[in-house]
């Protein structure tokens, strides 16, 4: 296949630097086999064989999200999701879509705040299409001013039909500009109109060029797979990509000041008032977070939970009730948003979350309700391994993680040991009135 | 940061690769592929056993996930609600959810989730489903709970009225969406003559239901000789038979006597229909006649059809409506199958102005199906397409077990699971064109849902329109000469 130039190229990316396995503790219930090694343009590659149905997942996935736009640059993350469907050199614009389709995949792309991912699913048989697909994005992706305009226009058409779709969905861009630390946090990944509209092809292009690099990547592939002709093909497609530049310096958060704040905000599509609650929280992956996760199915997840049952189950306070724990990077808030009949009962609802609250402070909470939240904390646990391509996100996210993928099999744990004196120690310390912030939304 | 300092000394020779791969890129960039031998479809095996109550016992062993599937189907859908009470069938399982003899909804609920569990209840046209997934240790305790609301329902009033106004504001809710009204609109008029109408209500029914008809539906139907429990997960068809039969030994058996259902007969006649939804911005087309059951040997030849028709953004509809005409924002086609006959649709959400233009366009796909064999190209691309999606739909153990509950419930053969590969494989142009004859030659029913005010004027090239509200009513039928 090759002639003698292209033999010379690819011994110069001889690499398998590092292959592990991975094995996760028959006790914590997930165990799949896992080899990890990083070329030497820097793209880091994790396989997994899992040989039950004829199919595979490929995942790229970039250190990439929101987080990284600069101040009036927002939207940038999520254009460029949309580019990478817009054609690179050898593959026409949506070509990769109809390509996977055609064999009976599915392909998929998601930007959050701080990652971006890519991902298929399709027959075994096909792998090195998907390889081929993702290489050529990562590496000859096509922009130019003229498609650039056309996602522009397109993505400020779907701001405007969310925002009409979904009356509250400025208030929740509101509030989270007063709960999260700083501008890198707190801006929504769909991006601002106005950003949107002056974002140029140049811009486009130095985000593409700084993030879309091996070194700024990592190739998840999991499914019914031969190790040896995966690594091989995936030699063949990335290992002559060549690395980016030294990626920017992230930098951390300012750490969260406790002070409560409270302030309104006017949503006139919306039907009936409205609150969000928030709290700053622990960092993601801290001992503080595993047992904040924990206090978060006690409080909100499932008809059982205490907040579900008090607000709308026994009391009617409110219509509607939502919110979790929920991280970006390295920030982590704990957020409630309630829809109530009238504004009398915003007061009230937020009387009775608070007095909630504070029976987390003063007692302990008992080890059957533990249990239960731990059990369904297990279940949405083994839910992110369902499928192949659960498992492949799954992989990508913690590589990206502060612990990183080789302390992924000890993570279940960490959730399964939190004790009762430690949900009420963070309860304590982060659910607290002094520390809540508070956006009332007004229908008039 | 020590990661990027090690890459330093390579930077010089990078630079030197990257000048000489943009100048020329390696060649096996410039098309995709070739793929690899298909691999086989190794699926797992589906056992069963009948107790001696008659309830049919079916286990599917799958390995490396902690989660059990617990599915109980009752031969109890909508088509064996009595005549004037449709709902009685979602309504009576729904009331088996809400409190046993001991147990209140609350309780359920609470032990439902301490085992990390979830409970859905659907009911179909033909069947009721109690889906209780949960931790797989938590086996006998599901089984438990399941068996207490199938055998000793509470019943009770205060939750009869609870469920009467959840189900009520739940329909209306549902009546605001375009695509539910549509669909529940096609399936109404198609199954007009025919018990399946039952399935397809409004909220008017709601208020007919009383106890007395829900104990009568529930003494009737929910007899271990018309059941089925299906489970998916780490256990093995003896342990499963032994701890279900513990806990269900004491459900009796009872003759059911059913009547005959006969098939559903196709729609012969051109009909077209607006479903007024006030503020719907853009108009939802459903268009669709009646097929063969489920189980019929035509469900491979047709599956390929609808797949060249309609069945991805590469098919015939989409590539024609969108891609190349800008009328629709998508157009798919799609099969649903009961036990007594299918139906075969189109749905697309189109501009409100093409909206005549867009029916008349999908009439002449259907109409082309019937005069021309599809190409041996497209035909091939479709079985590709279905074969290679095939695994995708059971590879959530929440998709396995919908599957095989289906498989068990319908008593479907091989051809429907581990040969499934070889069922698609063997279709050609010739199969595809005999059922496309076989039913497609008849006019389908033309739903059309959206605001009317919005949609009238572009309406006006249909001879005749039967105009109806969102619950389903009609409210007049326009000619073109006028009003009727």
């Amino acid at each position: 296949m090759f002639i003698g130039g292209r033999r010379v190229l690819s011994i110069l990316f001889l690499f398998v630097l590092v292959l592990s396995s991975i094995g996760f503790d028959e006790e914590e219930g997930l165990h799949f086999p896992l080899s990890r090694f990083k070329l030497r343009n820097g793209l880091e590659v994790v396989l997994s064989e899992d040989d039950s149905l004829p199919i595979v997942s490929v995942v790229v996935a970039y250190g990439a999200g929101s987080i990284y736009e600069e101040p009036g640059k927002t939207g940038l993350a999520y254009l460029l999701e949309n580019m990478m469907f817009q054609g690179s050199v050898n593959i026409g614009p949506m070509q990769h879509i109809s390509y996977i389709d055609k064999v009976g995949g599915v392909p998929n792309a998601s930007t959050t705040e701080d990652i971006v991912y890519f991902y298929q699913t399709l027959p075994a048989n096909q792998l090195a299409l998907a390889l081929w697909l993702e290489s050529d994005r990562m590496r000859y992706l096509e922009i130019n001013p003229a498609k650039v305009e056309e996602i522009k226009t397109s993505l400020v058409e779907e701001i405007r039909q969310r925002c009409s779709a979904e009356p509250y969905l400025e208030s929740f861009w509101a509030f989270d500009r007063l709960l999260y630390p700083g501008f890198a946090h707190s801006h929504p990944v769909i991006g601002r109109e106005e950003d949107i509209r002056r974002l140029s092809a140049e811009d486009v292009r130095d985000f593409y060029e700084t993030f879309y690099v091996p070194n700024n990547a990592v190739l998840c592939i999991v499914g019914n797979i031969n190790l040896d002709r995966t690594k091989e093909l995936v030699e063949k497609y990335f290992g002559s990509i060549p690395p980016g530049k030294v990626l920017p310096l992230f930098l951390p958060p300012r750490p969260p000041e406790k002070k409560a704040r409270a302030e309104s905000f006017h949503q006139p599509l919306a039907a009936s008032p409205a609150f969000h609650l928030g709290f700053r929280t622990a960092a993601p992956y801290t001992q503080d977070f595993y047992a904040l996760t924990l206090l978060d199915y006690i409080l909100l997840k499932g008809k059982t939970s205490r907040l579900y049952r008090k607000i709308i189950t026994r009391e009617n306070l409110a219509i509607y009730l939502s919110g979790g724990l929920e991280k970006r990077k390295d920030a982590a808030v704990l957020k409630i948003f309630a829809v109530t009949n009238n504004e009398t009962m915003v007061e009230i609802c937020q009387k009775a979350i608070f007095s909630e609250l504070q029976k987390l402070r003063t007692g302990f909470v008992s080890d059957s309700e533990l249990e239960k939240a731990k059990n369904l904390f297990r279940r949405d646990y083994f839910r992110r391994f369902s499928t192949t391509a659960d498992k492949a996100l799954f992989l990508a996210e913690m590589y990206f993680s502060p612990i990183g993928l080789d302390n992924a099999a000890a993570e279940l744990k960490r959730y399964l040991r939190v004790t009762p004196f430690e949900l009420n120690a963070v309860a304590g310390r982060y659910l607290i009135p002094e520390n809540s912030v508070i956006l009332n939304v007004r229908t008039r | 940061m020590t990661r990027q300092k090690k890459k330093l000394p390579l930077a010089g020779l990078l630079i030197f690769i990257m000048g000489i791969s943009l100048a020329a890129q390696e060649r096996f960039r410039k098309s995709p592929p070739v793929p690899d031998p298909l691999a086989q479809l190794k699926l797992p095996a589906i056992e069963s056993v009948k107790l001696s109550n008659g309830l049919t016992v079916a286990v599917v062993t799958t390995r490396n996930r902690p989660v059990i599937a617990l599915e109980l189907v009752v031969q109890a859908g909508e088509v064996w609600s009595p005549e004037g009470l449709p709902g009685l069938a979602a309504f009576t399982a729904e009331m088996l959810g809400r409190g046993t003899l001991s147990l209140s909804a609350a309780d359920i609920e609470e032990r439902v989730e301490s085992m990390g569990g979830s409970l859905t209840i659907t009911t179909s046209p033909d069947v009721t489903r109690f889906s209780l997934h949960c931790l797989d240790e938590y086996l006998d305790a599901a089984l438990e709970i399941m068996s207490r609301m199938i055998l000793e329902p509470a019943l009770a009033t205060k939750e009869i009225t609870a469920l009467k106004r959840i189900q009520y504001y739940d329909i209306l809710e549902k009546q605001r969406d375009p695509d539910f009204v549509g669909r529940r609109q096609l399936l109404r008029l198609l199954f007009r003559d025919h018990p399946y109408r039952n399935a397809f209500y409004n909220e008017d029914v709601i208020k007919n239901i009383n106890r007395k008809d829900i104990l009568a539906f529930y003494e009737k139907y929910y007899r271990p000789n018309n059941a089925a429990l299906i489970l998916t997960g780490n256990v093995s068809l003896t342990t499963a038979s032994r701890r279900v039969s513990h806990h269900f030994n004491t459900w009796r058996t009872a003759d059911i006597d059913r009547g005959s259902i006969p098939a559903p007969q196709p729609n012969g006649e051109a009909r077209v229909c607006l479903v007024d939804v006030p503020l719907a911005k853009e108009a939802t087309l459903v268009i669709g006649n009646v097929v063969f059951p489920l189980g019929d040997p035509d469900y491979f030849p047709f599956a390929v059809l609808n797949q060249a028709l309609g069945g991805t953004p590469n098919s015939r509809l989409f590539m024609n409506l969108r891609e190349s005409k800008g009328y629709a924002y998508f157009a798919f086609s799609r099969t649903e199958f009961f036990r007594y006959g299918g139906v075969f649709s189109v749905q697309a959400r189109v501009v409100p102005s093409a909206c005549q233009a867009a029916v008349q366009e999908i009439l002449r796909e259907l109409h082309t199906l019937t005069r021309e064999k599809i190409s041996t190209f497209e035909i091939e691309q479709a079985k590709s397409q279905l074969i290679g999606n095939f695994p995708l739909q059971v590879e959530r153990p929440s998709q396995l077990a919908d599957r095989v509950a289906e498989m068990v419930a319908y008593s479907l053969s091989a051809a429907h699971w581990e040969r499934f590969y070889d069922s698609i494989m063997l279709i050609d142009a010739e199969r595809v064109y005999q059922v496309a004859l076989r039913y497609l030659e008849r006019p389908p029913i033309v739903i059309i849902v959206g605001d009317r005010s919005r949609l009238a004027e572009f309406l006006d090239g249909f001879d005749k329109i039967e105009v109806y509200d969102a619950r389903g009513n009609l409210q007049y039928t326009l000619t073109k000469g006028g009003e009727e």
